[in-house]
């Protein structure tokens, strides 16, 4: 992608601009055409912050770690260690490594472990499609629910669609229209230059592709 | 603040995931058949995952105990630490509005929090909106969620947001910028035919 970069230092001067924009077209301008010029940069990937996974780590860690200081610290003031240390001990001195369950447990931290790793890594939030910026300071992020309800609604505006099934992904919108009256062809037709020009109204960074299928309803009886 | 929650968060979770799968993976492999090199813990399949020589090995020896606990006690401070600040919710108490005659003026931040909100939820299309200040006083920043009634464009109703709720916001703390990150969705509705 082309993304101008390097236009930080310009974000105390662009209020002004937004300014001198705004006072020229009062009247609900699209945004489309603005966004084209120079503020066409997207907002970027939405990371989540694993606030759910990062609390329940967090959690079993500070248990786990506060039994075992809690216990090693009674016993080294005199008292007997609790019980289930000494069967924790015993259990891990006594199974060897291929016995059922030490394979069972270590396949299971294992897949445990990766799985965590990869919330690490990855970007998640995948329901957000990133919009373009209609201002250098603004990220915006559009729910793939939203895009698909947009689109359904659009879809059922044209003549001759009677429902309407959109499926939004992060590169694809999948629209499946059932047309009772109509020209299937005139149809498609005008659900392509429908959705096309709605997907242009998402302000969405990366727009997704469009597929569009019409067919007549199933008869019945 | 939040970037640094997000980027605490995933290294811690991306260090307790390699631990565990270099503990699962190790042991798996060995207990599978894998030989070990010499130097690994455990020695072949039949070895134990921790016999009783190895857990005391150093029992004896003045510094074990001291460290044990020491370590002990900096994991329990770190789960600690982490779990409170996953839970808490970081909030702007207070904006600094500058005044322009060299004084500043302290603005709360439930207060602009409510004027964004309010203002963003009257615009045409917005059915709700809820606004959040982050950041620090002096450079506050605004999360905001907008659910979009039916039949609205997106990207309109962003731009709309944008000059106009948020704009006006800025302004009226008398902010140079405020940066903000906004989320879009839609009010669940069902599909109505048009005639």
């Amino acid at each position: 992608m082309s993304e101008p970069q390097g236009s930080e230092g310009t974000t105390q001067r662009l209020p002004v601009i937004e300014k001198a924009a705004g006072t020229g077209g009062e009247y609900e301008a699209p945004p489309v055409p603005a966004a084209e010029t120079d503020e066409a940069r997207g907002s970027g990937r939405f990371w989540s912050a694993r606030r759910v996974p990062a609390g329940i780590v967090a959690l079993l860690l500070l248990v786990v770690a506060g039994a075992f200081l809690y216990d090693v610290a009674a016993v080294r003031a005199g008292r007997d260690a609790l019980a289930w240390r000494r069967e924790l001990a015993d259990q891990l001195a006594e199974r060897p490594l291929d016995d059922i369950w030490v394979l069972v447990g270590a396949g299971v931290a294992a897949v445990l472990g990766l799985w965590l790793i990869l919330l690490a890594v990855t970007p998640g939030l995948r329901a957000v499609l990133p919009m373009r910026r209609p201002h250098t300071d603004v990220r915006a992020g559009l729910h793939r629910d939203a895009v698909a309800m947009v689109l359904r609604d659009r879809a059922m505006e044209v003549a001759g669609v009677q429902s309407a099934r959109v499926r939004v992904r992060r590169v694809r919108a999948d629209v499946r229209a059932l047309s009772h009256f109509r020209e299937l062809d005139d149809v498609r037709a005008d659900l392509d230059a429908t959705l096309a020009e709605a997907i242009r109204g998402l302000g969405v960074a990366r727009p997704p592709a469009l597929s569009v299928h019409v067919a007549r309803p199933g008869r019945k009886g | 603040m939040r970037t640094v929650l997000r980027t605490v968060n995933r290294v811690l979770l991306g260090l307790v995931g390699l631990v565990l799968v270099l503990l699962g993976g190790s042991v798996l492999a060995v207990g599978l058949g894998a030989s070990p090199p010499s130097w690994w813990i455990h020695d072949g399949e039949h070895d134990v995952l921790l016999s009783d020589a190895e857990r005391t090995r150093w029992r004896d020896s003045g510094w074990w105990w001291p460290t044990v606990l020491a370590v002990l006690a900096v994991l329990v401070l770190l789960a600690a630490w982490w779990l409170t600040a996953v839970l808490r919710r970081r909030r702007l108490g207070e904006v600094l509005v500058d005044t322009g005659d060299g004084e500043g003026a302290l603005l709360r931040g439930r207060a602009l929090e409510g004027v964004l909100a309010g203002q963003a939820g009257e615009l045409e299309g917005v059915a709700h909106a809820q606004a959040q200040l982050t950041g620090r006083s002096t450079a506050p920043e605004a999360r905001v969620r907008l659910q979009l009634d039916p039949h609205v464009d997106p990207g309109t109703a962003l731009h709309d947001f944008t000059e106009g709720a948020l704009e006006r916001a800025r302004n009226s703390a008398g902010l140079a910028a405020l940066p903000a990150e906004v989320r879009l969705n839609g009010v669940k509705h069902r599909a109505e035919r048009v005639d």
